[in-house]
């Protein structure tokens, strides 16, 4: 499994067709799937994952961004996070 | 000739007409900017997703072709996507007419989305199995009744209105599984594979996922281009109308100062004429 070097600082971008809720640097996601809640950090290995509906949390270092899905995919590759809501 | 007083009253109902088209038409602008900020946004929505979903190489024509038929399966279905209202011009008109020379009614289903194509489906006799209101885009658009619909059936080919610009509109058709087949061969994406990625819950249950979204929103692109279009056609339509009740305006103030001159006109010669004939009559006299 691929490993990302250390890094403290994630790339966000999360939107929906008609939307843009967040795009930047993040320092976490968070979300839910099927096999539960989870977190997203910083040098993450490579994920894709269906979303179950909820509140996606976005830490971003100063005010959190936060939002309510009620579907969405998630990828995270070279510790970029691409969240695809909404659809 | 006609009374100054009865032309001025018909002009003013032109002048009502054309009020209204202008409103149309401001409208109808309006809705064109909003549409097409919405379409860029969905364009390129669709293009960061399909990216990510043809890195997980999933041959999505291959799982869409495999799936079970309904007792439909010989069968093909056209789907139409017309405007939910009239006040559309004629491209409503156009994409029945370009639909009805690839109908068949042995072979093919249709599917109408707006109720403005399927009165004039109605209107023509021509059959069809299923209508669905077009889903409003205001958030996003559910098309999920529709693709359920449309599943069944062997081939899906949608017949929608295109924007080119203000001025032209075109009729077009895709075939929906093929189309997602020809974009899964322009991938440029590096594959992501199970060795280096976690896919949750699974890659077989992410590829069900991604392929249901991918026509959803293949389905809501034409949608949306569609309205984009109708709305474009609207504006024509309505500036076409406003220049006519402009024109129409123009020429019943000329037949209004015309009556006006004529009815003045008279009214002198009445004077003149009554004069002459006092004059007459005090000449006798003296």
């Amino acid at each position: 499994m691929k490993h990302p070097e250390v890094t403290t600082e994630l790339h966000v971008i999360a939107r929906a067709p008609f939307t843009l809720y967040y795009e930047g640097p993040a320092t976490s996601l968070s979300a839910t799937n099927k096999v539960g809640q989870f977190d997203i950090l910083p040098g993450h290995a490579d994920f894709f994952s269906v979303l179950n509906p909820g509140e996606i949390v976005i830490e971003t270092g100063g005010e959190p961004v936060s939002f309510t899905i009620n579907n969405g995919i998630l990828t995270v590759r070279d510790n970029q996070a691409m969240l695809f809501v909404n659809m | 000739m006609r009374r100054p007083s009865a032309i001025e009253k018909e002009a003013g109902q032109i002048e009502t007409v054309q009020d209204l088209t202008g409103v149309f038409e401001s409208l109808a602008s309006t809705q064109v900017a909003k549409v097409k900020s919405k379409v860029e946004l969905s364009k390129e929505f669709f293009r960061l997703l399909w990216q990510r979903y043809s890195s997980i190489r999933v041959d999505p024509a291959v799982r869409i072709t495999n799936r079970e038929l309904g007792d439909e399966q010989a069968r093909k279905v056209l789907v139409i996507i017309s405007a939910e209202a009239g006040l559309s011009g004629d491209i409503d008109i156009r994409l029945i007419e370009t639909m009805q020379q690839n109908y068949d009614p042995k072979t093919t289903d249709i599917i109408v989305l707006g109720s403005h194509g399927a009165s004039m489906l109605t209107q023509r006799g021509i059959p069809y199995v299923r209508f669905f209101q077009v889903p409003e885009s205001d958030s996003y658009i559910d098309v999920s009744p529709v693709i359920e619909a449309v599943l069944p059936y062997t081939q899906i080919i949608v017949y929608y209105e295109e924007y080119v610009s203000l001025g032209v509109q075109n009729i077009k058709t895709i075939d929906l599984i093929s189309s997602l087949r020809d974009m899964s061969e322009e991938a440029s994406e590096d594959a992501m594979t199970a060795a280096e990625t976690i896919f949750e819950p699974s890659i077989n249950e992410i590829a069900d996922q991604m392929e249901i979204t991918m026509m959803n929103l293949a389905l809501s692109q034409t949608i949306l281009e569609s309205s984009l279009a109708q709305a474009a056609s609207r504006f024509n339509a309505m500036a076409v109308a406003k220049k006519r009740a402009g024109e129409l305006l123009g020429d019943y103030q000329l037949e209004f100062h015309r009556a006006k001159r004529a009815q003045s006109d008279r009214q002198l010669r009445e004077v003149m004429t009554t004069l002459k004939k006092k004059h007459k009559r005090q000449g006798e006299l003296i």
